[in-house]
């Protein structure tokens, strides 16, 4: 008798294995996802409008006012960047960064944000970046009509929480996101925000079972939010904006990495948790 | 002992066509072999020929240097062919959570130098392990050496009335050009094994276990070149890249009288009882110009450093561990005056005070933006008195030739702990130290 594969798979795992979390009912997370997804609905519609105003002011060459509204435009992708990655394409052309190109800014392939950017904020001009808003525009809107249209895959909903938190620790805790406006703060907290939405959607259906692990994502975000208010414009106010990011003391960075970090590997664990693959 | 010994001459199957092997077992042995193939677990597979990407075997991965002791390993442990060391900074807020770092420290450095397997989660979760050594740790001789910065002992956890007296964060010398972000750190981590899989699967393990306590702030690793065991039994110093011998005046670790006099702390060192059986670490990063010692003619090498390249031994011949002869050569005709090692131990009378125990490892890194390499010396030593040892004999070696072809652009001092026995974790001693003081 032919011992099958996945009776030999089985045994070496349940030998000493953690015993897994019951997972939960499929229909238990329909009323989080669709919750999300009207969230990213909200926050697209959001990023649109912005992304529109501030595209018009660099194509009217309103310097001053194009660098005012490139940060808050930004903080509506931020939130909703792991359904925006979903599209790869789009995520490129509307969000990379230089560094992901050969001849880095002067690559004619790099667009989006990150070009404007460099334009309104190292060059401090609104000259030959036509093109460039008309790009995004064109991109955003088709972001936005394509999630429309999207159902959204529970797996990528659930380790959202996490991506958005390696995107943290990854890029914003360096400053190299907003290289040139030192804006990544405000990009810091839609990234959190993004983060917390999810991760309240589903604590419901963790904290019966784990009331701990609760209580330490909740004090990790909090723990963040404090530091992150250090540097709001108008105190207690995120939507009021941050200071630049080389404002930030070496002592505060520190004090985001160990949240930051705690927060990914935790988050981690939440597909695991509900059994999701 | 080369690092590296392959396995197929001793393989009982080297050679054996498998599909032979499968038609001897007949139907109930094909079952068995089958499933052995798609399972794994239960069936020993027939022998194939040795692939191009097989790993590498090694005789030496059992090799286990016990945790627990009076002295923490990797001092005067012998020193093995890969070594890194890590730079951290303290991400704990308080003294609490400086505790509870200390304690998830010394548990992995347990296990990992121990060696062992680990927990099989379900697969929808992130696995313990990075899994680069496979299911189970074999400790490869590994060694995890802690140490505390100047820094750890400011107005975070209380500590300041405990620190070591010399302890001080590193300035720069005349020739240094220091990098900031290789400098310094709360606390550093030495990692030695017989080979770098162990030493960065230890470092990734250490990483995923302190979440929000730590932060690297620079590492560098290095290694040794090995070389074939000598029929005569005799060892030699390992070489650096300038091709020089590495450690030939090192006091000999097995003297143990020398170790607590030089190495160790003790109750002669005027230090807070707490660091007896502790050691200053000093760290050095230092950049070799290989390229222009590579054009640079072997005498004059030679007359830089003190000894001959080859040999190792003094000017005057002989073999490495003959002692130099200064005197009968009072104006440096023999042995420069201005030669390295005699500027670093001149031998007159009260210098034995100032010997220091090297354990250094040589690094390669990138390449500048010139095309030349950037290579050089992860030099680290020990020393009961890091005034007396280190600070003084760099102080001797300031201006000496050697720095037309090195530039030591990062590093730090730190106070390596004393050793723990089982159940207790490293720092205690440190922490109960400050507590009393608090308390009193």
């Amino acid at each position: 008798m032919l011992i099958s594969r996945r009776v030999l798979l089985a045994a070496a795992l349940s030998l000493g294995a953690l015993q897994a979390q019951a997972a939960v009912a499929p229909q238990a997370l329909v009323a989080p996802i669709t919750d999300y997804k009207l969230y990213v609905l909200d926050n697209l519609e959001q990023f649109t409008e912005h992304t529109r105003a501030f595209t018009e002011a660099v194509k009217a060459g309103d310097l001053a006012r194009a660098q005012t509204l490139y940060a808050p435009s930004r903080v509506y992708y931020e939130r909703i960047e792991p359904i925006a990655e979903l599209f790869a394409d789009l995520d490129a052309s509307i969000d990379a960064r230089e560094d992901d190109y050969e001849h880095g800014v002067q690559d004619p392939t790099f667009t989006g944000f990150h070009r404007l950017e460099y334009g309104l904020f190292h060059e401090r001009s609104t000259e030959g970046l036509d093109a460039y808003a008309e790009r995004l525009m064109s991109d955003v809107n088709d972001l936005e009509q394509r999630v429309q249209g999207l159902t959204f895959p529970p797996e990528a909903v659930v380790g959202g929480a996490a991506a958005l938190m390696e995107e943290v620790a990854a890029t914003k805790v360096s400053g190299e996101e907003d290289r040139y406006s030192h804006t990544d703060l405000w990009d810091f907290q839609g990234n959190l925000d993004g983060s917390k939405k999810i991760f309240e959607l589903v604590k419901p259906l963790v904290e019966q079972d784990d009331p701990a692990f609760v209580a330490r994502i909740e004090s990790n975000f909090a723990a963040l939010d404090d530091t992150l208010a250090n540097y709001h414009l108008s105190q207690g106010d995120a939507s009021k904006g941050f200071q630049t990011y080389d404002k930030v003391s070496e002592r505060d960075r520190r004090a985001l990495v160990g949240p930051v970090t705690v927060l990914a590997e935790e988050l981690s664990t939440l597909r695991g948790m509900l059994g999701l693959d | 002992m080369s690092k590296h010994d392959t396995s197929s001459q001793g393989c009982p199957f080297a050679g054996l066509d498998r599909r032979r092997f499968l038609q001897g077992l007949g139907a109930a042995g094909a079952g068995i072999a089958a499933a052995g193939l798609s399972g794994g677990a239960l069936a020993s597979q027939p022998a194939r020929a040795a692939e191009v990407a097989d790993a590498p075997t090694s005789a030496t991965t059992g090799q286990a240097y016990p945790w627990h002791g009076a002295h923490q390993q990797g001092i005067t442990t012998p020193r093995p062919a890969v070594g890194m060391l890590v730079a951290f900074d303290v991400l704990a807020r308080d003294r609490a959570g400086l505790e509870q770092l200390l304690r998830i420290l010394s548990e992995r450095i347990d296990f990992l130098t121990r060696g062992g397997s680990y927990e099989q989660r379900d697969p929808r979760y992130p696995p313990v392990d990075s899994g680069i050594l496979g299911p189970t740790i074999d400790p490869d001789g590994l060694t995890i050496t802690l140490s505390v910065g100047a820094s750890l002992f400011d107005e975070r956890f209380g500590l300041a009335e405990v620190k070591p007296r010399h302890l001080e964060r590193m300035t720069a010398f005349p020739n240094d050009a220091l990098d900031a972000a290789r400098c310094h750190g709360d606390i550093s981590l030495q990692f030695c094994a017989n080979s770098e899989g162990t030493t960065i699967h230890a470092l990734r393990d250490i990483i995923k276990n302190t979440p929000g306590l730590l932060m690297v702030r620079w590492k560098q690793e290095g290694s040794v070149p090995v070389m074939a065991p000598r029929p005569d039994g005799q060892t030699e110093s390992a070489r650096n890249f300038l091709g020089f011998r590495d450690g030939t005046a090192n006091p000999p670790a097995d003297d143990r009288t020398l170790m607590q006099q030089l190495v160790w702390v003790g109750r002669n060192n005027a230090e807070p009882a707490w660091a007896h059986n502790g050691s200053y670490q000093a760290v050095r990063l230092i950049r070799n110009f290989v390229e222009r010692w590579d054009r640079t003619p072997l005498q004059e090498q030679e007359a830089i450093f003190g000894r001959r390249r080859d040999s190792g031994s003094p000017m005057h011949g002989g073999v490495e561990h003959d002692l130099p002869q200064y005197a009968g050569d009072p104006d440096g005709s023999v042995t420069p005056l201005d030669s390295h090692i005699r500027l670093a131990n001149p031998r007159t009378h009260g210098s034995e005070r100032n010997l220091i125990l090297r354990r250094p490892f040589n690094y390669s890194n990138g390449v500048e933006a010139n095309g030349q390499l950037d290579m050089g010396l992860l030099f680290i030593a020990y020393q009961a008195d890091l005034q007396a040892g280190f600070i003084t004999v760099q102080q001797r070696l300031d201006g000496e030739p050697l720095e037309e072809y090195i530039k030591p652009v990062g590093g730090g001092y730190f106070f390596t702990l004393p050793g723990v026995q089982a159940g207790d974790f490293l720092g205690s001693g440190m922490l109960a130290a400050a507590d009393a003081i608090r308390e009193a």
